[in-house]
């Protein structure tokens, strides 16, 4: 639209040591570190321009991915990596915009941004890190919380049932539904890879581990509580495990079917729903902005003559 | 009968919601302004969008100032009223605005099925000592109306008005034309011959009309019409903001509607959030693209948004917001005025508070202001306010069209723009928490930023002297702008007994007041500020030369709480500031009020011993 940058043809490719700035800050064994390899294989295997990616986050353990990666960042404030990626998506469409965001920003606080950025439908990689509770907070219940499981805020268990953020996601009209698991990094990078090449607002919805306050919420070790998706237009399963576990055949066209295995109590890890024609809100601002007859500031108070 | 000659009249037509007062308004000022007469005119706009017709919240009208010489502000009192029935007129009797010889004309055509209403109505007046003038729509125009489905009746008293004014048939005849050219010519012509109806009706039966000369210097150069939303649009399209990113609220929302129609002709994008904290984080996003932007609201929006105001002081994001400001709090009265949220925008977000307030007096300031913001906003890289209110939003004014710059880089602001803002240009070199500003998409650039606290480089840094130090240099930057602002604008000697004190759209009752002060003799001066936070620092030595300093502030404010202006001016000259002249009444100041205040206090009757 405006000020739009090239990015300079740069002579070197990309390494994973051009991405890291400083050691993260996260407990040891933490989910986080696992996305964050994964992020960085994915730009290193797509060579994608680091100056030209902006990674926006918003409040928690999550939301220092950004300072952990060396591109453009913006750790705004909890719940609304959205709305700032939206700025960002209207005023600068030449640029990558990956946003990262915990279960608590995304479905509590921010639950009304999501919402429409799946509506609106803008250009960007929506990275979920779920780790089912507030972690950096220290232990508090979050919409993701299985019920029964005591935390600080709801001692007797978790009163209620988790919401199901990949139903909630393909029933306000998402045009791009994938999981994944922070200890399965190929399909991680698949995944993403996926995701980046999608027209439109693509969520990447991640199981986290968080050993510190939930040692039990995903069982890494073990493969058979969940099982792929597969399909030619899909994901592939992850190659070192796709043997230990079930693997079912899911057309990710097939709206009904997604529908089926987002509400099932057993996950799924793959590319759950994908419709690569739903107009985008981002796109068509800048239509609007390309068809209009261009008119002269310098013409600008003629209208209001009297 | 004779025509009065005067020098200024105000009169209001007072109608039902949805008939079309305003246009009538609208199509008498431009004919007047065409004449070089100076007019000022101020809508009255019910807060529901169709409500019962015949009841108070009904009301919905116009008031017009018109004058021979240029008038700042809507003025004191009403001259002549022409209302539809009883209930809009007890209504508006409410407010106190009508001069002791006020010319009351009712049209008594609901009399028959209201008589006991109408009857109480008419004493109300009487017993007010203002003059009734009873009259009925002519049948002709009355069936011509009801052929049309109930319209026209504005086009009567247009005609009326007309007459009353002293204009001629076919100047206004023309303006109706051009502001009614989309209507099916037969329409328009059925229009037109109810307002010749109309006229006929007076000149027959209204025994009195006046006459408000032109000024042919009036008449010189390009004019236009404009209200201050409208300006302020047209402002941000000048000042190069490309994305404008808000959510609907009174009295903001007119800014989007405007801008909708016009932004992307001139390569920029108007974005609709799904909430008001959405629509800032929009506009954040898009400057740290390095994009201009804006967001625009009023008072429960600015709540809404103060976490992301102060987020973008700590991020070093440029950021522009504009608040409409209206009646609260909480919804309030949100279509009537007020200047209650100086003190949200100065001190509401959380922690340290460092941002600039700047604002606006009238249409032309509306026009600039966004020249301003900008400006400031990306030379210190904090957040700027532009702080409207409902009656500079909507009032309108005949101007000279101002000058167009076309800005594309800040430091292009021209000099008249700073002048008018009272500040003098920053000096080159601002120094900043973190050394790189880079915008993404730059090479070898790559940054973050953070609401955490940060050391130069921008890395995170939760250091004893780090933290300090990102404060000061915050703060510097405020300070610096506090050094390049001013004398700020006075009224009347600069060494006297009263002073008062007022900011934004309080300036043209200011002016007026002071003038007819200092005519009577009266040792009261005026001074009024732009840019009110940070405030200039020569303020106490000015102050110093008064024996009592008060506020004017359309904002609430007694002998032991002191209106938002008077806190910010008492804190930093620590001179006894008295708020005697704050009103929350949702109506703007008046001239007279000032005055009599002013002389209240002069006299020592005022219920404050305000002493420096």
């Amino acid at each position: 639209m405006v000020t739009q940058t090239q990015p300079s043809p740069s002579s070197q490719p990309l390494t994973i040591k051009d991405l890291q700035t400083e050691n993260p800050r996260w407990c040891v064994g933490c989910g986080d570190f696992g996305i964050l390899m994964g992020v960085k294989r994915f730009m290193v295997d797509t060579q994608i321009s680091a100056a030209q990616t902006v990674n926006v986050s918003g409040i928690g353990c999550s939301g220092r991915a950004p300072n952990y990666i060396n591109a453009y960042g913006v750790h705004s404030i909890h719940g609304r990596p959205i709305t700032v990626a939206m700025g960002l998506a209207l005023s600068r469409p030449d640029l990558n915009l990956f946003i990262h965001a915990g279960d608590g920003d995304t479905l509590s606080i921010g639950g009304n941004h999501f919402i429409h950025g799946i509506n609106k439908n803008f250009k960007c990689v929506f990275v979920l890190y779920d780790n089912e509770l507030y972690a950096l907070t220290k232990n508090q219940t979050s919409p993701t919380t299985r019920k029964g499981h005591t935390t600080m805020t709801q001692p007797q268990g978790t009163y209620l049932d988790p919401i199901g953020a990949l139903r909630l996601a393909l029933g306000a009209g998402a045009s791009f539904v994938a999981s994944t698991a922070d200890w399965i990094p190929d399909h991680m990078a698949s995944t993403l890879k996926a995701a980046f090449a999608h027209p439109g607002f693509a969520l990447v919805h991640i199981s986290q581990r968080c050993p510190h306050f939930d040692p039990n919420n995903f069982d890494h070790k073990t493969s058979s509580w969940f099982s792929f998706l597969k399909h030619e237009k899909g994901i592939a399963p992850d190659k070192r495990i796709a043997d230990k576990t079930e693997v079912i055949e899911h057309d990710p066209s097939n709206l009904e079917a997604a529908f089926k295995f987002a509400c099932s109590p057993r996950p799924y890890f793959g590319l759950f729903y994908q419709n690569s024609n739903k107009p985008r809100y981002d796109s068509i601002m800048h239509d609007l902005v390309k068809q209009a007859k261009p008119r002269s500031r310098a013409q600008l108070l003629d209208g209001y003559k009297i | 009968m004779s025509v009065d000659k005067v020098s200024v009249a105000r009169f209001e037509l007072l109608m039902d919601a949805g008939f079309g007062a305003q246009k009538a308004g609208d199509v008498l000022v431009q004919a007047f302004a065409k004449a070089g007469k100076y007019v000022y005119i101020e809508p009255m706009i019910p807060a529901e969008i169709s409500p019962p017709p015949r009841t108070r919240p009904a009301l919905s009208g116009v008031i017009i100032r018109v004058a021979d010489f240029d008038i700042t502000n809507i003025g004191n009192d009403t001259d002549v009223i022409i209302a539809s029935h009883e209930i809009v007129l007890d209504r508006r009797l409410d407010d106190d605005e009508h001069n002791p010889n006020c010319k009351v004309l009712l049209d008594m055509g609901d009399k028959e099925d209201n008589q006991e209403s109408y009857e109480k109505a008419c004493k109300r007046v009487t017993k007010l000592g203002l003059n009734i003038y009873p009259f009925e729509i002519t049948t002709e125009a009355k069936d011509a109306i009801k052929a049309m489905g109930g319209k026209g009746t504005n086009m009567f008293y247009l005609g009326m008005l007309t007459w009353i004014y002293s204009m001629t048939e076919q100047s206004v005849v023309d303006e109706i034309k051009l502001t009614f050219k989309k209507l099916k010519e037969d329409i328009l012509e059925k229009n037109i011959r109810i307002f010749h109806q109309g006229y006929q009706f007076a000149k027959d039966n209204v025994h009195f009309s006046y006459q408000v000369d032109g000024s042919p210097e009036n008449q010189t150069g390009e004019k236009i019409l404009i209200d201050g939303n409208s300006a302020l649009s047209m402002g941000l399209i000048d000042a190069g903001i490309k994305l404008f990113s808000g959510y609907p609220i009174t009295p903001a929302s007119s800014i989007m509607h405007t801008l909708a129609k016009v932004l992307p002709s001139y390569g920029g994008i108007v974005h609709q959030a799904e909430d008001e904290i959405s629509a800032i984080g929009t506009a954040i996003g898009s400057y740290f693209g390095g994009v201009p932007s804006v967001t625009c609201t009023s008072g429960p929006g600015l709540s809404l948004k103060q976490e992301f105001i102060g987020y973008a002081s700590a991020a070093e994001i440029p950021l522009i917001i504009i608040d409409a400001q209206r009646s609260g709090p909480s919804t309030g009265m949100p279509t009537k005025t007020e200047q209650s949220d100086l003190l949200a925008a100065a001190f509401g977000s959380h922690g340290d508070n460092t941002k600039i307030i700047i604002s606006v007096a009238n249409v032309i300031d509306c026009f600039y202001a966004p020249q301003m913001a900008r400006y400031l906003a990306e030379k210190l890289r904090l957040p700027v306010f532009i702080m409207s209110d409902f009656q500079t939003a909507n009032s309108y004014k005949v101007i000279t069209k101002p000058q167009v710059t076309e800005m594309n880089d800040v430091n292009e602001i021209k000099d008249f723009v700073l002048e008018r803002f009272h500040i003098n240009r920053l000096p080159d070199k601002i120094e900043m928490v973190r050394d790189d500003q880079a915008n993404p998409g730059t090479p070898g650039h790559m940054r973050r930023v953070t609401g955490l606290n940060t050391d130069s480089k921008g890395n995170v840094n939760y250091s004893a002297n780090t933290n300090q130090h990102s404060h000061e240099i915050r703060n510097e930057k405020v300070h610096t702008v506090a050094r390049a602002l001013t004398k700020p604008e006075m009224f009347g000697n600069e060494e006297n007994e009263v002073l008062v004190v007022g900011w934004g759209s309080t300036r043209g009752a200011i002016e007026e007041a002071i003038y007819v002060c200092k005519k009577e003799g009266l040792p009261i001066s005026g001074l009024h500020l732009k840019i009110v936070s940070p405030l200039p620092l020569m303020l106490t030595e000015i102050f110093k030369k008064f024996k009592k300093v008060v506020t004017v502030e359309v904002a609430y404010g007694d002998e032991i709480k002191p209106a938002p202006l008077a806190m910010l001016l008492r804190s930093q000259t620590l001179v006894d500031v008295k708020s005697i002249i704050c009103e929350a009444t949702g109506r703007p100041i008046r001239p007279k009020i000032i005055k009599q205040k002013a002389k209240e206090i002069l006299h020592g009757h005022a219920n404050a011993t305000v002493t420096v």
